[in-house]
């Protein structure tokens, strides 16, 4: 640790233990709890309406979702075309639940803490399933095993009575301490709920990376013969990727189903896989702050390009459904454009201006 | 025994569209090592370049169909040249998706023209009587459509085996590095295989076209249907993209014929495909044909 508590000018670690730390510096610390406080407490202050924290809800489980995405993908270098898929086997065991119990069972509006980690368990089974020919396989050949994934959850999902041949299936309010989660306050309640978990698991992954488990992932993105050599079994390490992103997925799509009160077959296809995978990279693939940085990019331009197809909308011919081709093709754009001149993603922005703050008066 | 036989024919008609469909992602993906997540788009665009130069400009289909494999040469020319060129050397996450991108920019744009959402079917040119043998009965458009798609595959082959183009092409695919040191373009080849890949789509979207209809949602849907079928293949062999289009073909509709409608089964045709191509790489990994790249430490 450096002489000065608040500012670090230089790397003064003489122990591997002080690099573990979480926080550097008493500032560092400092500017995350203010964040964090600030993230809880504005809601309390603006009184915001039911649709717009709809909009914050929906940015929050994709980040949920885009941090398991980020374990597999950006950390051990394994693409998931399927990691709607697997959002989506976490939401329908939520689902399930109330097909078999009752949408106003105890178990689901009670001891819905319970169902959430339930839902992530089985999306970690699940993933580790699919992780299977990662045992012998690599790059795009386990891209496809996930996309078939992909298919096959869409279509069990269709065809399955069980699964109301993917028609919304309907979730049960849930209890709090002060009583029923009602009508008003259901996305007040839930952003809160959320945030718990998105700060849960992004000291999760943060911590993660420091033990060997964490290290291990990346030595076998980086290069697996190599990691092999050193005693790491490769497909091991795969394996256990995919399952904790299915972990992070089953999370994520619990809490869809709760905040959504409903589970429909749109939220879980193909395109949203790739719209999660987009997410990734535009945050940048392999950084823990890109997780949050891509989500919030994404549903932000997709909401501009509603407004703004919206608007043009009444200057154009009847005939022409401008939203239709607007958002396929911004969406396109921006991936290309993003791994065309920044591979790196917003995550390298935020590392640009924090090295400046940090180096400020000197440009290195 | 006429039903089997029916299918059987049915399975040839639609893997050999696989094995044409299927051709062009092995292409791109021998010589330049990228998986083309596009491909259905540029199959699409193919056949709607077609569709448009017929029945809009009133130009005969055969010279169409010729003028389509021109225009979507260039087209897959320059989208390598515009995107892919400054990403070799890239992670392989970045190069999918950036194909992954493309295909979405070129969604939007086909969403733009009047081909995006409606149902269009070429004008027929063939006459309308299926032709049928012991019960089994083929159209005419299956018929000419298989004859001209292995007409196309036994063009490829040839040109991959004897030409020089083919030939430079086909040493790229085997070492990058070899092939520039004895004087071959390597950049140049990337496009001649993404040119020819384009090529193939067009071909194999006119004939898709031709034999079901166009409707911009299946004709893309073809560009990830192929995936199962390349890696049934092997990623690296073009005749394990034909083999396996004609048994995924076979697959999916043996699957159609006889589970659907039975123990209330539906749309198994589209999972089938998915199904094999799991069990396949777990337990031979690298497809029918793939080669083996053996590792060591």
């Amino acid at each position: 640790m450096s002489q000065n508590q608040w500012l670090a000018t230089g790397n003064f670690f003489t122990s591997y233990k002080e690099e573990q730390h979480t926080f550097f510096t008493h500032l560092d610390r400092t500017i995350f709890t203010l964040f964090l406080v600030l993230l809880f407490a504005w809601p309390l202050v603006f009184e915001v309406g039911n649709k717009y924290m709809f909009v914050v809800n929906n940015v929050l489980i994709a980040i949920v979702a885009v941090m398991g995405l980020n374990l597999v993908t950006g950390f051990a270098g394994l693409i998931s075309i399927g990691h709607a898929a697997f959002v989506g086997i976490g939401a329908y065991t939520v689902a399930s639940f109330c097909r078999t119990l009752g949408t106003a069972h105890v178990l689901v509006t009670h001891f819905w803490p319970l169902v959430i980690i339930l839902a992530g368990l089985v999306g970690a089974g699940f993933g580790a399933l699919v992780g299977l020919p990662a045992f012998r396989l690599k790059h795009l050949y386990l891209a496809i095993a996930t996309l078939s994934f992909q298919m096959i959850f869409q279509w069990v999902i269709n065809f399955m009575t069980f699964f109301n041949q993917g028609q919304t299936i309907s979730i049960g309010r849930v209890f709090w301490f002060t009583g029923k989660v009602g009508r008003r306050d259901h996305y007040f309640f839930w952003y809160y709920v959320i945030l718990v978990v998105v700060v849960l698991m992004g000291f999760g992954i943060r911590n993660l990376l420091k033990t060997k488990y964490g290290r291990a992932l990346v030595a076998v993105r980086d290069n697996d013969r190599a990691a092999d050599a050193m005693g790491m079994h490769p497909g091991l390490t795969k394996v256990y990727a995919f399952a904790l992103a299915g972990f992070f997925a089953g999370v994520a799509g619990a809490l869809h189903a709760y905040v959504y009160r409903g589970v429909g077959f749109e939220s879980f296809t193909l395109h949203e896989s790739i719209g999660y995978l987009a997410m990734a990279i535009v945050g940048g693939l392999g950084t823990l702050n890109g997780s949050f940085w891509g989500p919030v990019a994404i549903k932000f331009l997709d909401l501009q390009v509603e407004q703004l197809s919206e608007s043009a909308a009444q200057y154009l011919p009847a005939g022409m459904n401008l939203a239709t081709a607007l958002k396929p093709f911004t969406f396109g754009l921006v991936i290309v454009l993003f791994l065309m001149f920044e591979p790196r993603g917003i995550a390298n922005w935020w590392r640009i201006v924090k090295s400046y703050t940090k180096l400020w008066p000197f440009r290195y | 025994m006429t039903y089997f036989f029916q299918i059987v024919v049915s399975g040839i008609v639609v893997g050999s569209i696989y094995a044409l469909a299927a051709l062009g992602l092995v292409l791109v993906y021998k010589s330049s090592r990228v998986a083309n997540f596009a491909h259905g788009q540029i199959i699409a665009a193919g056949a709607f370049i077609t569709f448009f130069l017929t029945v809009d400009l009133g130009v005969p289909i055969f010279f169409s169909f010729l003028a389509s494999m021109a225009i979507t040469f260039f087209l897959a020319m320059s989208v390598e040249r515009i995107f892919l060129r400054r990403l070799i050397g890239e992670p392989i996450i970045s190069v999918i998706m950036v194909t992954i991108g493309l295909a979405s920019i070129i969604d939007g744009l086909i969403y733009l023209t009047p081909f995006g959402t409606e149902n269009f079917s070429f004008p027929p040119f063939l006459p309308d009587t299926p032709l049928t043998l012991a019960g089994v009965s083929i159209s005419w458009t299956q018929l000419v459509g298989v004859i001209i798609t292995f007409i196309l595959i036994g063009g490829f082959s040839w040109f991959f085996k004897k030409s020089t183009v083919g030939i430079s092409m086909r040493a790229v695919s085997d070492d990058q590095f070899g092939s520039m040191s004895v004087g071959i373009s390597v950049p140049r080849v990337f496009g001649l295989a993404w040119a020819t890949a384009g090529l193939s789509a067009a071909a194999a979207g006119c004939i898709i076209g031709n034999i079901t209809g166009l409707n911009f949602d299946t004709l893309h849907a073809f560009g990830i249907v192929v995936f199962p079928v390349v890696i049934l293949g092997g990623l690296d062999s073009i005749l394990g993209a034909v083999v396996a289009g004609i048994i995924m073909g076979l697959i999916q509709q043996f699957a159609a014929g006889y589970l659907d409608g039975n123990w209330g089964l539906n749309g198994t045709g589209d999972v089938a495909p998915y199904v094999i191509l799991l069990i396949i790489l777990l337990f031979k990994p690298h497809g029918l044909f793939g080669i083996h790249e053996i590792e060591r430490v």
